[in-house]
């Protein structure tokens, strides 16, 4: 066998005229895969508060708070903090009412406030909002 | 005096140093430059993983099991599936299965790129850790567009797959593997041929066939001392039977047999991906879990990049099981780590702990 | 008038400032050209300077069980070596601050203080890594030092003088590297074996030993060494492109030959897997040391035949 040095002169040769192939990232954003697991996003419209997305979340990250049962209007308040981002809850839910953003994943912020999101419709936000949370 | 101390110069690596990225203990006593005797401590990431099992319901185990690990995720959350859907008697749809293989076989792919670099690197050889880190990137992006994450893909539910592969991404896929096919050949050739490099790994760290089978070495490590031991073809899971893999085999056991190894391994796997991508069956993705599970207990067995990943599940029938036992391919090659080390130079040893592979979080949970 | 001007050659230019920005920036360029062989990016300009800022600033641990008057001169004698060697090459293509007949065993003598006090730096130590870092580095001076020391005696026998600045005036004309090719291949590597460069970089082999000699040290006292470890990468670069590239009169010239020198010194880090110590011992006195013997021998005789 031909035993030879400096195998990899050839890859150092050619990046020397080649753009280096690191990512500037927060100067350059790239966007991201479709399929990508952001923050999680909920329709009110449809849900029927059936709380399979609750049961199975490995981090307890969803709570789906009743306002009016009869009428099916639900407020769901997700902690941004705890998900693990798996989609599960994606996956549970049968009415399509939940879904992964691939577009709101830069997600760090500097206070905790933050982190627990809201989300329902209008008039369910501000009745439950508007006074102090249970 | 003097005798006595310099026989009990012990050089520490662990749990804090620059040749392990993950904390582990090893104390080898040297005499100079030579290594006298090698122990290993373990357990600094105990995460009472096991033990937390227990009070998760059947489906949130599955995400907390596959963070077991961050570089073979997808082996813990399969093969945790696969013993939960045997306890349960539930039939996995073909597609599903054929996507679970082939994200596993991507996984080794990425995993064994990765330790390419790691061992490159532990040997100073710094050039070949920046190129197959860079062309790791290729199978990093294809994961992220395929399943939607990195490193935690999250393609397991109980009963399933939660993602699809389409004829765009089959074609991405196709793609990265032509890339990364002959990338992976140049590096063959790196490893085989770089004479700097070669004097680092060639003839270090040997085990022979007997040795290896004492020690009960897993994975590459025990393939590259001439075991046959690789789970995926001697008892094939999901559909391992109807895309087999071809064993690879060297008979040198020394450090340069590990990497020739892992990297020939790189080419089964694209050619099984391929393979898969061409034969996709079709149907459907998931099937209904009941969320009890009965009683009874079972094992699971996968061949993850590291070797053979053991699970041991039991249910009491009710949502949650009572039971999980990991057992990771780290734990047996450590062995090799400690009844191989001495007679070597120190400077030998971060490649022989890098050789093996060790993942920590893996083997501490 | 001539005292100042002395203080200010000392002190500023040539010596002095300027070769510490000059070190800084080899260092940067160094840094960027690996890198760029390595399709990465690299540091950005002020990289090295920053850093050594940074660490200026930091606290400086003392370990226990050292002694205490020598862990704080060390760094300080070691920087202070490489800087007077400074005075006597062609810094920049100037004119030496210093010239006397002799002054190139001097300026060997200086560079090889950082070295040894490096290693003393680590013997100093209780630590079991700085103490086998040290035991690497002393080994690696016996084993360099030699062929280094020959390499640039031979272009010194050539030229008929101890003196840096008549050396670099016989290169002018004579471009030593076509003559004495072999020198500087062993000139090269040695400086990157001086310099603990990749693939001789064993004695501070961060996956084995940490940082190595240097494990214990901190703050300011790592400062200065990384400091003189910047400045002798510029004065060694300077003496061999000095010696074997023709000379050096001007600044552009100075710029250019060393340019190309660091360019190889780049290329040659990143192209090799680390040597072991062993390896680095068996090759520098199985073949650099031989080699340049041979050379040296064959220019003797053929110096004494043609005159």
């Amino acid at each position: 066998m031909k035993l030879r040095f400096a195998s990899m002169f050839g890859d150092m040769f050619r990046s020397l005229f080649k753009k280096p192939v690191t990512e500037m990232y927060p100067f350059k954003k790239t966007s991201a895969p479709p399929r990508l697991r952001g923050e999680l996003m909920y329709n009110p419209e449809k849900c029927t508060g059936c709380q399979l997305c609750v049961k199975d979340c490995p981090s307890n990250a969803i709570e789906l708070i009743t306002v009016d049962k009869a009428n099916k209007h639900f407020v769901m308040r997700y902690h941004l903090d705890r998900c693990t981002f798996c989609a599960q809850c994606v996956e549970n839910c049968r009415f399509e009412c939940l879904g992964m953003s691939n577009e709101q994943w830069e997600l760090a912020a500097l206070n905790k406030e933050s982190f627990t999101v809201h989300y329902g419709r209008e008039e369910d936000l501000q009745k439950l909002l508007g006074k102090p949370l249970p | 005096m003097e005798n006595e101390k310099r026989e009990k110069f012990i050089v520490p690596i662990g749990p804090q140093h620059p040749a392990l990225k993950e904390p582990g203990h090893f104390e080898f006593t040297v005499d100079g430059e030579t290594v006298t005797g090698a122990t290993v401590r373990l357990g600094y990431v105990h995460r009472g993983i096991e033990k937390a099992t227990e009070d998760r319901n059947w489906t949130q185990n599955l995400y907390l099991l596959e963070r077991i690990c961050g570089i073979c995720s997808h082996s813990h959350a399969m093969a945790y599936s696969l013993g939960v859907e045997k306890l349960a008697g539930v039939a996995v749809p073909p597609r599903a299965q054929a996507i679970r293989q082939v994200t596993a076989e991507l996984e080794r792919i990425h995993s064994h790129l990765l330790w390419l670099g790691v061992a490159a690197h532990e040997a100073g050889f710094d050039t070949l850790f920046m190129f197959s880190w860079r062309d790791r990137e290729t199978i990093m992006d294809i994961l992220e567009e395929l399943t939607g994450n990195r490193v935690n893909y999250s393609v397991n539910v109980l009963g399933g797959v939660k993602i699809d592969i389409d004829t765009e991404r089959a074609d991405s896929i196709r793609k990265g593997m032509d890339f990364l096919e002959e990338r992976t050949t140049h590096y063959l050739k790196v490893v085989t041929s770089d004479e700097t490099f070669l004097r680092r790994t060639r003839g270090v760290g040997f085990t022979t066939t007997e040795q290896a089978e004492t020690l009960g070495l897993v994975g590459p490590t025990a393939r590259a001392a001439n075991v046959a031991r690789d789970v995926r073809v001697d008892v094939p899971y999901i559909t391992y039977a109807d895309f087999p893999i071809t064993i690879t085999l060297d008979t040198r056991g020394d450090l340069e047999a590990r990497f020739v190894v892992r990297i020939k391994e790189l080419f089964e796997c694209y050619r099984v991906i391929r393979l898969i991508l061409d034969k996709l069956p079709a149907g459907e993705l998931t099937t209904r879990m009941p969320r009890k599970i009965k009683e009874g207990e079972t094992v699971s067995r996968i061949e993850a990049p590291r070797g053979e990943l053991f699970y041991f599940i039991k249910s009491g029938g009710g949502e949650k099981p009572e039971r999980v036992k990991v057992r990771t391919p780290s734990i047996n090659n450590f062995a090799l780590v400690t009844g191989t080390a001495v007679g070597h130079q120190l400077a030998d040893m971060p490649m022989i702990l890098a050789g093996m592979d060790p993942c920590f979080s893996c083997n501490d949970r | 008038m001539d005292t100042v001007k002395d203080i200010l050659a000392l002190l500023f230019f040539p010596a002095g400032l300027a070769v510490i920005f000059g070190g800084l920036a080899y260092e940067w360029i160094d840094r960027k050209l690996v890198a760029q062989l390595q399709n990465r990016i690299g540091p950005r300009w002020f990289q090295p300077a920053a850093d050594i800022v940074k660490l200026l600033a930091k606290e400086e641990v003392l370990p226990e069980g050292v002694d205490q008057w020598l862990f704080h001169s060390l760094p300080i004698i070691a920087l202070a070596g490489v800087l007077t060697a400074g005075l006597y090459v062609p810094l920049f293509g100037l004119a030496p601050a210093h010239s006397f007949a002799g002054d190139l065993i001097v300026t060997i003598y200086l560079l090889s203080m950082l070295t040894l006090c490096t290693g003393l730096a680590g013997a100093n130590t209780n630590d079991h890594f700085s103490l086998i870092g040290a035991t690497r580095t002393l080994t690696q001076l016996f084993s360099y030092e030699a062929p280094f020391l020959l390499t640039l005696l031979g272009p010194a026998i050539v030229a008929g003088s101890w003196q840096i600045s008549e050396i670099n005036a016989y290169a002018g004309s004579h471009w030593m590297i076509l003559t004495q090719p072999i020198g500087f291949i062993v000139s090269m590597i040695g400086l990157m074996g001086k310099l603990e460069l990749p693939p001789f970089d064993a004695p501070e082999a961060e996956t084995e030993i940490v940082a190595g000699a240097m494990t214990e040290y901190s703050g300011r006292g790592w400062a200065l060494f990384r400091l003189g470890k910047n400045v002798e990468l510029l004065i060694g670069l300077t003496l061999i492109a000095a010696f074997y590239l023709g000379g050096l009169d001007n600044p552009l010239t100075f710029l250019l030959k060393t340019l190309v020198l660091l360019l190889t010194v780049a290329g040659l880090q990143a192209l090799f897997a680390r040597l072991r110590i062993d390896q680095t011992v068996g090759l520098w006195w199985r073949v650099g040391a031989l080699l340049v013997l041979v050379q040296l021998l064959v220019t003797i005789v053929l110096k004494g035949v043609l005159t």
